[in-house]
């Protein structure tokens, strides 16, 4: 009975995602490819104002950028769009008896089935560009930290989605939040090109270490434990405090959404 | 089988002080309204059995809804007891659970999996439900461009597919034409027959005599009266011609005025 319900949740978070997909898209043209557009457009805009413009000497400045810029656009899309994910599905939240999670988690993996088509994307750059591509660490790697991100961006999504019934300013703050932070991050820049002296408070940015991660495996290279363990400390900060958010918080959203 | 006893329901909002009282000291004097009341549900309590089925009449705005999504589970009482045995199904909103972009098709599933039935179910039960919805090749329109009575065919098609054992429906029946609505209830009575529990919420009177044995008429959150369906909707009914009811209504006009 429990298994045959959870075998039940899953198919509806399938055709949660799928129906989100397909919406999206349906009466567009170029279809998915509006998708990995955006962070597309904006690796390109961001190699000629740094590379062409500013002159930062860095090389293979487009694949920095393209491998930190598709995790990022997972991460920062699903946290704002999941946000509203309870206050924008009245009838679902009202009318209708499913986990509540089950909503934001559909934005987290919405977002993830547009990441896992642009993987592609990236490795066609990597070849263009004259490099490599390392499958043998990636085939570990990758899942991996599609699971990390999962847990990292499904946490902040479920707490935002939560708190934002409450006190609708949270889908606003997330917005302004999150450009702060694609700055903050070093994502455009190399951690490097920081100055020594604050190097350290931008380590202390969990999502450093998520897209430095990924970098690294798209690289080719193998994630030090150090990023690990602290991903590690992240996910279950994170997981454990919207567990609590979840249990305290969740019983009256029907009534106030 | 539904049993509810002692059930009572505030959505906590009736006490809200503005930032002027606040600062004034003045205490909050807003009245209680007819549509503005403290409690939503006053002391609710009503068996229906396996095989029977209650319908609840009152005005609108008097709790029907909160008594059935209580029932449902979607929300919490604050006091009483609501116990369940079995799954349910309920039709409370038109449109909740579907997409007006995706076609009905898709929507079936999309719905089907709300409702709680599997992937491979729908699929079994699929040309059964476009039959009973008779909406034939409109199946692969949108959504969007059905009409009301069209969505509500799809919506009742699929819960119909769904075998819960208890059924919540409020008010949907009604966009639905004749000939539907006639096929609805035969499908319920049927349903009925097999041990299906059934709560209706309806102001079209014929349906809830068709429909139900028993019934409860709300008043303001307060059961005013339980029983037999028939007698009920007459006393239902007889209040609302009544000149009493009336003079009750004008003098709430005037305090609404006053204050």
């Amino acid at each position: 009975m429990v298994n045959s319900t959870y075998k039940q949740w899953v198919e509806l978070l399938y055709l949660l995602v799928l129906k989100e997909l397909k919406v999206r898209y349906k009466r567009s043209f170029f279809g998915y490819l509006w998708a990995i557009a955006n962070p597309f457009v904006f690796a390109l805009v961001y190699c000629i104002a740094f590379k062409f413009i500013m002159r930062v000497q860095m090389e293979n400045y487009i694949l920095f950028l393209l491998t930190g810029m598709f995790p990022w656009a997972w991460l920062s899309q699903s946290v704002i769009q999941g946000t509203e994910s309870f206050t924008n599905n009245q009838s679902l939240v009202r009318r209708v008896v499913l986990p509540k999670f089950i909503l934001p988690l559909s934005n987290v993996m919405q977002e993830m089935v547009h990441f896992i088509f642009a993987i592609p994307v990236i490795w066609l750059f990597f070849i263009v560009n004259g490099e490599h591509i390392y499958f043998g660490p990636m085939v570990l790697q990758l899942p991996m930290m599609i699971i990390i991100q999962v847990f990292i961006a499904f946490p902040l999504t479920l707490m935002g989605a939560i708190m934002n019934v409450y006190v609708r300013d949270v889908q606003y703050l997330i917005g302004i939040f999150f450009s702060v932070l694609f700055f903050a991050t070093p994502m455009v820049y190399p951690l490097s090109m920081v100055p020594a002296d604050y190097q350290f408070y931008f380590t202390l940015n969990p999502f450093y270490w998520l897209i430095d991660s990924w970098r690294l495996v798209f690289k080719g290279e193998i994630i030090p434990i150090y990023h690990l363990a602290n991903l590690a400390f992240y996910t279950v900060i994170l997981s454990t405090l919207s567990l609590y958010c979840y249990r305290r918080l969740t019983q009256r959203i029907a009534e106030l959404v | 089988m539904v049993y509810v006893n002692g059930v009572w329901k505030t959505y906590g909002n009736s006490n809200q002080v503005g930032i002027k009282e606040r600062i004034v000291g003045k205490k909050n004097s807003r009245k209680e309204s007819r549509f503005a009341r403290n409690w939503v549900l006053c002391d609710i309590g009503f068996n229906v059995h396996s095989g029977h089925s209650l319908g609840i009449v009152g005005h609108n705005g008097t709790g029907k809804s909160t008594l059935l999504s209580l029932i449902l589970g979607t929300i919490k009482a604050d006091r009483g007891e609501i116990n369940r045995k079995g799954s349910v199904g309920a039709m409370l909103e038109l449109g909740s659970g579907c997409h007006p972009e995706l076609t009905g098709r898709e929507n079936i599933f999309l719905n089907g999996a709300i409702l709680g039935l599997r992937i491979h179910e729908i699929h079994r039960n699929f040309d059964s439900i476009v039959n009973f919805s008779e909406l034939g090749v409109a199946i692969d329109l949108p959504l969007r461009t059905y009409s009301s009575g069209m969505s509500a065919r799809l919506a009742f098609s699929v819960l119909a597919h769904a075998r819960r054992d208890i059924l919540l429906i409020d008010e949907i029946l009604a966009v639905g034409d004749a000939s539907f609505q006639e096929k609805c209830i035969s499908y319920l009575q049927d349903y009925k027959k097999q041990g299906g529990t059934l709560v209706v919420v309806s102001h079209d009177m014929e349906t809830l005599k068709d429909l139900c044995s028993e019934g409860i008429w709300l008043d303001e959150g307060k059961m005013v009266s339980s029983g037999p369906i028939d007698a009920l909707i007459q006393k239902y009914m007889d209040s609302i011609h009544s000149e009493d009811k009336f003079s009750i209504n004008l003098q709430n006009k005037e305090n609404a005025v006053t204050a």
